[in-house]
């Protein structure tokens, strides 16, 4: 999977990730061959005697299907935000596609964020439109004609299960539906990482597995998944690779729940 | 980006409504104390320039002597013009508006008289009063009227409803700015998740304000609107009665206020409104 902008050939141009930076920055032409993301020595404090990340250092593929779990409060969450710039690094840096997203300009901010798709546990959907204005808002921002926009659209909602049910309201949807349609949008401009918080949590076991398989799916056609869980059911159904995150700081698996060793029976507890 | 704006105002319509109903209020009366200034305005202009002075005949001057005094003020430096106007002539013209008793009444109640136009140069005070004075001697005039004190007071009455115009402005103006700005505030509460998915998905601040500035500009606009609709029927049905006394009393009839101060309501309640929207959401997009 490629970051915006980075591929030649592709006729999208108002999506492009073509970030300003600061005056000390640099276009990088070699960020198409860096992993999608690293981290850093990230560090990120929102009480001076208690920082939810300790210099975290992670280096994520391309095409990478990645769990993020730890305790409640051990800043799973805030991880994913430092991506999405929802929140600043204090120390250390992330880089997405090679590029430091702290040097990022206000004015980039969107565009990075057209890059990566984000799926929460309370949906964040808005109530009042249909399904398919709250998956099109994702098309729209970037300035794609109604006609393009509708095929993509109803493509997205055929890839997550809803076909059809583009004109419905979103509140009259169940919980399953609802995060479907949170999926529909993160994934429908193609971006090149998909990152998902918790996005079971609201759901029943059989539902939970359902979105997890979802998530796959979009894994298998090269997009990076980082999806942060509590559930420890989805971490044994899925063996694949695991970062730890407790007390501000990370331990990785390569494989899953095996590959850990037993560090979450003995060292973290997980509900 | 008007879509979304028509959208918004579609979702929040009765505080929307409520809304446009007060900036109407408060630009009606700025626009009707505007019209009442209009009016005021072209009334000092009616008799305030160019300065007329009317020599009213005493009773049993000949038409020779008349004409030869006409011609004597004509000679005047300080005169441009100085027309005869018989009794039959004056009541001819008093009676113009369609007032019937006026039309009726004997010819002797008017007196003839003969109207002076002075020479723009010769507008001051000093010598219109000196005009009225050297004539004022003339056995055959029993009196003259100068008109001065008239469009001074007029203007100084003029002068003083601007001064008041302008405060009215200004309450109105941050009157508007304030009603706009406060519903933009309520419509970024209720739809705050909506910003905070066009957020999420990548859209630029300037995607994100447009709506809110569209439909600031709206509610100022369409308020504005509504303002000089309402004063329009007042002015036609307060025209409609009163236009004859009106006509009789002041020599002149009202008039509308004109098509660009008109256009400068509106495009200044747009203007206003999004102003005002701009101020909420730098408050409320920062918070």
């Amino acid at each position: 999977m490629r970051c915006r902008g980075e591929s030649m050939g592709r006729s999208r141009v108002s999506n492009t990730f073509r970030p300003h930076f600061r005056p000390e920055g640099h276009f990088d032409r070699t960020a198409a061959h860096k992993p999608i993301l690293v981290l850093e020595k990230v560090m990120k404090v929102f009480r001076a005697d208690a920082p939810v990340l300790r210099g975290v250092d992670l280096t994520i593929e391309r095409g990478e299907f990645v769990f993020v779990t730890g305790p409640s409060g051990a800043g799973k969450s805030t991880l994913l935000k430092l991506i999405y710039k929802a929140e600043t690094v204090d120390e250390g840096r992330i880089l997405f596609c090679g590029r430091d997203i702290a040097r990022l300009t206000e004015d980039s901010i969107p565009h990075l964020r057209r890059n990566i798709g984000v799926v929460f546990q309370d949906f964040r959907l808005v109530p009042y439109w249909t399904v398919f204005e709250n998956v099109a808002v994702a098309l729209q921002v970037m300035g794609l004609s109604p006609r393009v926009i509708r095929s993509r659209v109803a493509l997205a909602l055929e890839r997550v299960g809803l076909d059809g049910r583009g004109e419905e309201k979103v509140a009259v949807l169940s919980g399953g539906e609802q995060q479907r349609v949170t999926i529909a949008r993160a994934i429908v401009p193609e971006p090149a990482v998909v990152l998902a918080d918790e996005p079971t949590g609201n759901l029943d076991p059989v539902l939970a597995l359902d979105i997890l398989g979802l998530f796959e799916e979009i894994n298998e056609g090269g997009t990076t998944v980082l999806f942060a869980t509590h559930d420890r059911t989805l971490l044994e159904v899925s063996p694949r690779r695991l970062v730890v995150i407790d007390d501000g700081r990370c331990i990785e698996a390569r494989a899953g729940l095996v590959g850990l060793g037993g560090v979450l029976d003995h060292g973290i507890s997980i509900n | 980006m008007f879509e979304r704006a028509l959208k918004g105002l579609r979702q929040q319509l009765g505080t929307q409504m409520m809304s446009v109903a007060t900036v109407a209020l408060a630009l009606f009366c700025m626009a009707a104390a505007l019209l009442v200034l209009e009016n005021a305005g072209a009334m000092v202009r009616r008799w305030g320039a160019p300065v007329k002075v009317t020599v009213f005949l005493a009773e049993g001057a000949s038409l020779e002597q008349v004409d030869s005094l006409r011609r004597a003020l004509a000679g005047l430096p300080e005169v441009e013009e100085a027309r005869y106007v018989s009794a039959a002539e004056a009541r001819l013209s008093l009676s113009a508006g369609g007032d019937q008793a006026v039309a009726n009444a004997p010819v002797e109640l008017f007196p003839a008289t003969i109207e002076l136009r002075l020479v723009p140069s010769a507008v001051s005070a000093a010598r219109v009063a000196s005009v009225a004075l050297r004539v004022r001697r003339i056995p055959m005039v029993s009196e003259v009227e100068t008109y001065r004190g008239f469009t001074e007071r007029l203007r100084s009455l003029l002068a003083g409803g601007r001064a008041a115009a302008g405060v009215i402005a200004l309450g109105v103006l941050l009157c508007v700015f304030a009603v706009v700005s406060n519903t933009v505030r309520m419509s970024l509460a209720a739809r705050l998740r909506e910003i905070e998915v066009l957020r999420l998905v990548g859209a630029t601040r300037s995607y994100i304000r447009g709506p809110f500035l569209i439909e600031g500009a709206m509610l100022g606009g369409v308020g504005a609107l509504v303002a000089v609709l309402l004063l329009g029927v007042v002015y036609l049905t307060v025209r409609g009665q009163f236009e004859v006394s009106l006509g009789t009393l002041l020599g002149l009839h009202p008039v509308f206020l004109p098509w660009s101060v008109v256009a400068s309501l509106v495009m200044g309640g747009c203007i206003l409104g999004a102003l005002g929207s701009a101020a909420a959401l730098r408050r409320g997009l920062h918070s």
